[in-house]
């Protein structure tokens, strides 16, 4: 399951890092450190899921199960890349209503049709 | 809410109109520093602010009862399963010193994919819902007001459904949580892609709520084969976390390292744990460090646990920590017991205060193996770093393996754990942000069409998110009112109100004790006749909890716990309310003037004299001090050399002291004395005392004596009694 196993060959292997200060040695620490998880970070800045926007649901005055169910649905209809929030907020500024009315609205199955291509293009 | 030392916390209040309860402060608390903090008759060199009101290590007595606090935060972590039993635990820990209280979440909420609401009963831990945050908070508070400190609440934004915890806790006012997307991957095999783009989220609402970040990386610790080979990997994991908490929004001081010293004598712990502390701190500078104590190596021996513990706690003082966090010395038998959270503070504090001011006695040798060997680690983490880069990255690297293994890095036993990448619980549900995606709330991380421009919050449209206005946070109170406190507190507190009271460990009326027993036996004989016995002691299901060979045909000792099935009228109780002392001053104005003489031996056949000159001479506390004049005859005095003292001196106070024998001499003595010194007249004048070890009060008085007095009598207690019988205006 896990790698191939190897000795311990730190003796040649610490050829590469040997020569360098303690403080070069702790800058090349960190410099790896924030190269490796510069992807990770990327990833996270361009990409949501279903906890996300839940978590902005209950920010935006939504219980969990409201969230929870608004945004399955919003999932399955193939909207979540446009934030739940966003939705519903320009569901609600279309029909002016307040946001919590938008989603209960939602919720009684109403309105889904309006969503559709809702929050296209950039702001 | 307000706390009275002297009554119990009332649960129903805490419970009352919490759907109007707000949290009166949020974010992270650390203790304030009073360098050179002068206390009774000492200086602290690593103290914090005194608190109101606590209960002292127990040697405080000999120091005028002092409570020195550590300049550090000590956590406990709580886990019983009920909070509301958790919450009385925590005032008594917050008593004991506790001011970080961690509670660990029911078996399974981390593979639950959303929030939980009510209060029901969870398994090695409590479901974390809204309802029980806002009890716990509520009843917090008004700890915090009891003892004069704040308290810092914590739990867990790890699992699925990070970001909707972060948000509840930065809502409901919780001080700290652990996060850490390595902990889904490698330990609960969650989606990694998920695990990371919600961690940002959730790592980026704990930034803006002020709450402190703690790491997973001791995990690791926890579940090697052999910890202390994993030190560089730690390193390795804690950068990871940290890199990417700081991407993430969060600042260097409020993320804390979470750390253990990897081994337990008798491995020669500081040998191996030094190095790997020093290291940490090093490479990590400026972040803040939680020192937590070892439980790998722990088991049922709680001596054995404690030690450890202490151990951990001196790596602490010879390096930093900014928060001692506690493990419970039974921990390795069974889930944590009320008191045992209350020792594992005392461990902690009992030792940061012996150890105050270490940094200006002694220092870490530089020219000795500790600088190399610190250096060695760091060398062997950059070398695992670069190796995770040449895989193609995180992802690659723990679907290769590469963690957890049980190799000391560069050697691999090819143990580790390895992850599909586009597997684990919870995969296939990241979705990537359309260009138009937007989130109009605050504290949300990445790519929104709504980002915070020029002064105007995002939610500004709408009239606020939750996090600018709490009014419209959505409160739930119960799902399921069978499994609910309510419900669960129906039946311990109606045996409360009607008057009884049942042991417990963990649970309100668990009725679970624990009882110790030699048996002079072989090791599987002494264990059936420990189990023999705890059953005809009464106790139901009773379980071996920790076994010690003393000798192998000599005998063994067992911990034995079992229920007592059993309650208790309280009023039906014989209880005898300690009478109070009165002050040395207020006692030495009565005896002074009067010149009253005191006669006191040992008497019958005892050679004991060391209780009796506790009581009496002034070097020890005794009551000479308050002008007593007294005549102290020796060991093995007769009764009749006794009264003849009493009659030459016109004493009119007698203390015998006198051993409990089996044939009741003591008994006989005491009688005989009442009887002689009426015989000669005496008794009227005369206030007649009996101590020793096994003496009670009650047994004196039988026996026609005026008091008795036991084991832990102070010269104090004695002269309190003497001046109030005495004393014409204080006796009746």
């Amino acid at each position: 399951m896990g790698s191939t196993p190897r000795e311990d060959d730190f003796a040649t292997r610490r050829e590469s890092v040997r020569g360098l200060s303690d403080r070069e040695l702790h800058a090349r620490f960190w410099e790896l450190a924030e190269r490796i998880v510069a992807p990770l970070v990327e990833e996270a800045r361009t990409h949501t899921s279903p906890s996300i926007e839940r978590s902005v649901l209950l920010r935006m005055g939504f219980g969990s199960a409201e969230a929870k169910a608004l945004v399955a649905r919003m999932d399955e209809a193939g909207l979540l890349g446009h934030g739940a929030g966003r939705l519903l907020l320009e569901l609600s500024e279309r029909r002016g209503i307040g946001v919590r009315e938008a989603g209960l609205a939602l919720l009684e199955g109403l309105h889904w049709d309006e969503l559709e291509g809702a929050g296209g293009g950039e702001r | 809410m307000k706390l009275t030392p002297d009554e119990r916390l009332d649960l129903r209040e805490v419970l009352r109109d919490l759907e109007h309860y707000r949290p009166r402060r949020k974010g992270w608390s650390w203790r304030r520093r009073r360098p050179d903090h002068a206390l009774g008759p000492f200086v602290y060199a690593d103290a914090s602010e005194d608190l109101t009101r606590s209960v002292p290590l127990p040697a405080a007595h000999s120091f005028g009862g002092i409570d020195p606090q550590c300049d550090v935060v000590v956590t406990t972590e709580i886990a019983s399963g009920r909070f509301e039993d958790d919450l009385r635990r925590m005032r008594m820990a917050a008593w004991h010193g506790a001011d970080h209280l961690m509670v660990i979440r029911t078996t399974g909420q981390s593979h639950f994919d959303g929030l939980i609401e009510g209060t029901p009963e969870g398994v090695g831990g409590i479901p974390i819902t809204r309802k029980q945050i806002r009890a716990t908070r509520k009843a917090l508070d008004a700890v915090e007001d009891e003892i004069g400190r704040p308290i810092d609440f914590h739990s867990y934004v790890s699992g699925l459904a990070g970001p909707e915890m972060a948000v509840l806790f930065a809502e409901e006012g919780v001080n700290g949580a652990h996060q850490d997307p390595q902990y889904n991957v490698l330990y609960r095999n969650i989606n990694m892609h998920r695990s990371f783009v919600e961690a940002a989220e959730a790592k980026r609402v704990l930034a803006d709520g002020g709450l402190l970040q703690i790491d997973g990386a001791h995990n690791a610790n926890a579940t090697a084969k052999e910890a202390w080979k994993v030190t560089p990997e730690l390193l390795v994991q804690h950068a990871v976390n940290t890199a990417f908490s700081r991407a993430a929004g969060l600042p260097p001081e409020r993320i804390a390292l979470s750390t253990v010293p990897p081994t337990a004598p008798p491995a020669p712990k500081l040998r191996l744990d030094l190095p790997y502390a020093v290291a940490l701190r090093r490479v990590f500078a400026g972040y803040r460090f939680r020192a937590q104590q070892n439980t790998r190596y722990i088991e049922s021996d709680v001596r054995e646990a404690t030690v450890t513990h202490v151990l951990d706690t001196l790596i602490s003082r010879l390096t930093s920590a900014d928060i001692q966090s506690t493990i419970t010395p039974d921990e390795g038998r069974n889930i944590p017991w009320h008191y045992n959270n209350v020792a594992g503070v005392e461990t902690a504090r009992q030792t940061l205060m012996g150890l105050d001011g270490l940094d200006q006695l002694v220092a870490l040798r530089e020219d000795g193996p500790l600088d190399g060997q610190a250096r060695e680690i760091v060398e062997r983490a950059v070398l695992f770093l670069e190796e995770i880069e040449a895989s193609g990255g995180y992802y690659a690297a723990v679907a290769e393996g590469r963690f957890v293994d049980s190799g000391h890095y560069p050697e691999r036993a090819g143990d580790g754990i390895a992850r599909d990448p586009e597997g684990g619980v919870g995969a296939g549900v990241v979705r990537r942000r359309a260009p138009g995606y937007g989130a109009p709330v605050c504290s949300h991380f990445g790519h929104n069409v709504y980002a915070e421009e020029g002064g105007t919050k995002p939610c500004a449209s709408y009239g606020g998110c939750t996090l600018c206005d709490p009014t419209k946070i959505r409160y739930v109170d119960e799902l399921d009112t069978e499994d609910s406190v309510e419900r669960r507190l129906e039946k311990p507190l109606g045996e409360r109100a009607a008057g009884l009271l049942r042991p417990e460990v963990e649970k309100a009326g668990d009725g679970v004790v624990c009882v110790t027993l030699f048996l002079p036996e072989r090791p599987a004989v002494a264990r059936a006749a420990a189990l023999e016995l705890a059953r005809r002691m009464g106790l139901r299901e009773p379980e071996v909890i920790h076994a010690r060979l003393l000798h192998p045909a000599e005998g063994s000792v067992f911990e034995v716990k079992g229920i007592l099935d059993e309650a208790v009228r309280v009023a039906d109780l014989p209880v005898a309310e300690p009478e109070e002392r009165l002050a040395h001053a207020e006692i030495e104005a009565f005896v002074r003037p009067r010149n009253l003489h005191v006669v006191a031996a040992t008497v019958g056949e005892d050679e004991h004299s060391v209780g009796m000159q506790e009581i009496l001479d002034i070097k020890h506390g005794g009551i000479e001090r308050y002008g007593f004049r007294c005549h102290y005859l020796g060991t093995s005095v007769t009764l009749d050399a006794l009264l003849d003292a009493v009659e030459r001196h016109d004493a009119r106070v007698v203390l015998i002291s006198t051993i409990v024998t089996h044939h009741d001499v003591h008994r006989e003595n005491m009688r005989r004395l009442h009887a002689l010194a009426a015989e000669r007249g005496l008794r009227e004048r005369l206030v007649l005392v009996a101590g020793g070890t096994q003496v009670t009060d009650a047994m004196a008085r039988e026996a026609g004596l005026d008091a008795g007095f036991g084991r832990g009598t102070t010269g104090q207690d004695v002269a309190s009694f003497v001046v109030r019988r005495l004393d014409p205006d204080r006796s009746g």
